[in-house]
């Protein structure tokens, strides 16, 4: 048999148990908007009779008690997964896109500022000093031409350069934060380890290790495992970022290599990989190209000059001096010292001229390798912004499934609240039950007939 | 079935809400800059033919400049041409009257032989004929005129040439030793010799009358060769204009946007994006919470 109060026992443990779910309902309801915050549930379970207790002692019945057997986050672990690793992807399709966009906007193309058209007009400029070799002004506007195409190149190499230093800064900047992230995360993992094993509730902790998480696969598309205790071993291109309690260090090499702890580490992903791999591929071929635009111009011009005679029938020098974008500066002031004609004894012959006027047609000049370059880097950039699109929309798929399992929704929690409220109205009515039974029990037994 | 959660359908509303603005910025930056492709990246391959066409099209205005100046050159050559084709003229009278009159007459072959004179003057003054500062019938010589005082060619046979298309160098050149003789037995040493055999041998003028008209031919000739030239140039120059319409048309259909299809364009992103803010609105409203007491 039961004792007469045990019904007394059951009611509270009841009217507990449903304030519980109510706490957890309402602190479901205030966290929906907190970023990396995943929806509990308190899980209920009823209280069976005692087991292994003798037959004369044990009650026939179920008690009817209930108990909190424990508090869930609702996360679907391999969505997390799953989100880290598109996480990873994104970030490093995103920079790249970012950086080859930037990139583009120093190329101004097609326009009628951009070096394409001063070419042209520079090509031109020679037309009309081989129609009159002898116009002085007409040997100064190639002159100016000439400076502007060399002053063109040089901006565009140092604005080149210019985007080169930031984006190091930027993959300096990245190490610090996975730096900062890998030192939280292990000193989370710390105390998540203690925690789990206390028995405490660790979901909160757990939530701060998922966005640690969700941070450096964002920085670096680290891989990461969840061991059993809930704490979390991090690894970025198989070099060991944070094991247990101990976060080892990322920088770059001077040759722009990620380091984990000193140690080169494989191709990773995420934001510093998409740095990097800006750093050491896309942008110095960009430079490469555009000095072969230089070279390519100073050699077709020069060689042509050297090839002529000036206007007092000199053999022609070179026009350009250098042979790269940053350097290329025009070695001639004297208008009267550019070649035009072919044959010496100071006549006006504009056949070198003419020739000049025609190397912006030549297949190896500088106009094709300029145009060459803006393909490149147009289709280069078209094909990165396209990919970082399809991984976002990849990656915001995956976000949602994540935050359909771990989110809150206010209708569910609605539910719930009504749920819980009401169950603790009818566990109260028990309690005013028993109390009205014991009291008929208490006050009114043996006064029968009174 | 998918748990709709606040964030999920916060982030979902944004990223629809964003994609729709995008579609709508980017419309109208096309718009406002008139241009389809507004970086390379919108088109590689429309960015390429772009600059090409650009550069031809440039060229091409080279080109026309070219034939323009060249036109002017020839113009000069032939009306110079013209000028000493009828002077001579005038010369052959005067000879024929020299002839006539023979040794009879001192006083009126004396008054011939200054005219024929006067006539080497003008000529010679012709023959150093000029556009924009250089002697036509100098070839490429540096100094200004073509004879000299004493009527001896001083330019050089260079060929003064005109680039008027791809690959289409026109000599303008008019040598004067080809119009007017080589050195010793030309035009101006011609009329010397006239005016001398005026004065002192009447008998030579014969055989003069026969060189005269021998440079005359040589002169028509190459004016002849002159109108030839400016032909070829002006039927260049009208292919050259055709070509000139098509490339740009052809930079403007890849350049340039279609007014009414970007307008159509606008007005249906503009739908879309007021559905989707709308609808936003709406929807986020709504939750369990309305409905209870």
């Amino acid at each position: 048999m039961t004792s007469a109060f045990s019904g007394l026992t059951n009611a509270l443990a009841a009217l507990n148990v449903q304030r519980y779910g109510l706490e957890v309902t309402g602190q479901n309801i205030a966290n929906a908007n907190t970023p990396g915050y995943t929806r509990q549930r308190a899980e209920l379970a009823a209280v069976g009779p005692a087991t292994g207790v003798a037959a004369l002692y044990a009650t026939q019945h179920p008690n009817g008690s209930v108990t909190v057997s424990g508090t869930t986050r609702l996360n679907d672990p391999m969505i997390d997964v799953r989100a880290r690793t598109e996480h990873g992807d994104n970030g490093y399709r995103q920079t790249t896109a970012t950086v080859l966009s930037s990139v583009e906007t120093l190329f101004d193309e097609p326009s009628d500022h951009g070096l394409a058209e001063q070419l042209n007009d520079f090509w031109n400029s020679w037309a009309a000093v081989a129609n009159n070799p002898g116009d002085l002004a007409a040997r100064n506007v190639v002159l100016q031409k000439a400076a502007s195409l060399a002053t063109s190149l040089n901006q565009s190499s140092a604005n080149l350069d210019r985007l080169t230093q930031s984006v190091a800064q930027q993959a300096t900047a990245a190490t610090l934060e996975i730096n900062t992230a890998a030192a939280a995360l292990a000193q989370l993992n710390g105390e998540i380890a203690v925690a789990t094993a206390s028995g405490t509730n660790t979901n909160a902790l757990a939530d701060q290790r998922d966005s640690l998480l969700m941070q450096l696969a964002d920085l670096t598309g680290a891989q990461t495992t969840v061991l059993a205790n809930g704490t979390a071993t991090v690894s970025i291109g198989g070099q060991n970022l944070v094991a247990s309690t101990t976060a080892t260090t990322v920088s770059l090499s001077p040759a722009n290599q990620i380091l984990v702890g000193g140690t080169p580490a494989g191709p990773a992903g995420g934001e510093l990989q998409g740095l990097v791999d800006s750093l050491t591929t896309a942008l110095p071929g960009y430079a490469a190209q555009l000095d072969a635009v230089a070279a390519a111009l100073a050699n077709t011009v020069n060689a042509g000059q050297t090839g002529g005679y000036d206007l007092a029938g000199n053999p022609g020098g070179p026009l350009f001096a250098g042979s790269t974008a940053a350097t290329l500066s025009v070695a001639v002031t004297n208008p009267a010292a550019l070649a035009a004609s072919g044959a010496a004894g100071g006549n006006l012959d504009g056949s070198v001229a003419l020739g000049m006027s025609q190397l912006g047609g030549s297949n190896s000049g500088a106009d094709a390798a300029y145009r060459s370059l803006v393909g490149t880097l147009a289709t280069d950039v078209q094909r990165a912004v396209q990919q970082a699109s399809i991984q976002q929309a990849v990656t915001n798929s995956v976000d949602e499934l994540a935050q359909s399992s771990a989110g809150v929704s206010f209708d569910e929690e609605t539910t719930n609240l009504l749920t819980y409220q009401r169950a603790y109205q009818a566990s109260s009515r028990v309690l005013t039950t028993v109390d009205e039974i014991l009291d008929t029990l208490i006050s009114h037994t043996g006064r029968v007939g009174l | 079935m998918m748990r709709v959660t606040v964030g999920s359908a916060s982030r979902g509303a944004l990223a629809g809400l964003q994609a729709d603005a995008s579609r709508l910025a980017n419309l109208q930056k096309q718009i406002t800059s008139g241009r389809q492709i507004t970086k390379p990246s919108d088109s590689p391959t429309g960015t390429v033919t772009a600059l090409q066409l650009r550069s031809q099209l440039k060229q091409l205005h080279q080109y026309q400049a070219n034939a323009t100046d060249a036109l002017g050159w020839l113009t000069t050559v032939d009306s110079s041409l013209h000028s000493i084709t009828s002077q001579l003229q005038q010369v052959r009278s005067l000879v024929l009257q020299g002839m006539n009159t023979g040794t009879g007459n001192a006083t009126s072959n004396e008054a011939l032989a200054q005219q024929v004179d006067q006539a080497r003057a003008s000529l010679l003054s012709l023959a150093n004929s000029s556009y924009l500062g250089r002697p036509v019938f100098g070839g490429t010589t540096a100094g200004d005129v073509a004879f000299d005082a004493a009527g001896s060619y001083v330019g050089d046979t260079g060929t003064v040439a005109r680039t008027v298309g791809p690959n289409n160098a026109i000599d303008l050149n008019t040598p004067g030793t080809a119009a007017f003789g080589a050195n010793g037995s030309n035009l101006f040493d011609l009329l010397k010799d006239i005016s001398a055999n005026l004065r002192t041998n009447p008998s030579g003028l014969g055989a003069n009358l026969q060189q005269l008209d021998s440079r005359q031919v040589a002169i028509t000739n190459e004016q002849s060769l002159a109108g030839a030239k400016y032909q070829r140039i002006q039927s260049v120059q009208n292919t050259a204009n055709t070509n000139r319409v098509q490339l740009k048309s052809q930079l403007s259909d890849l350049q340039e946007i279609d007014l009414a299809d970007m307008a159509i364009q606008v007005t249906s992103a503009n739908a879309a994006y007021q559905a989707a803010l709308a609808t936003t609105a709406k929807v986020s409203q709504i939750s369990l919470l309305d409905f209870l007491r």
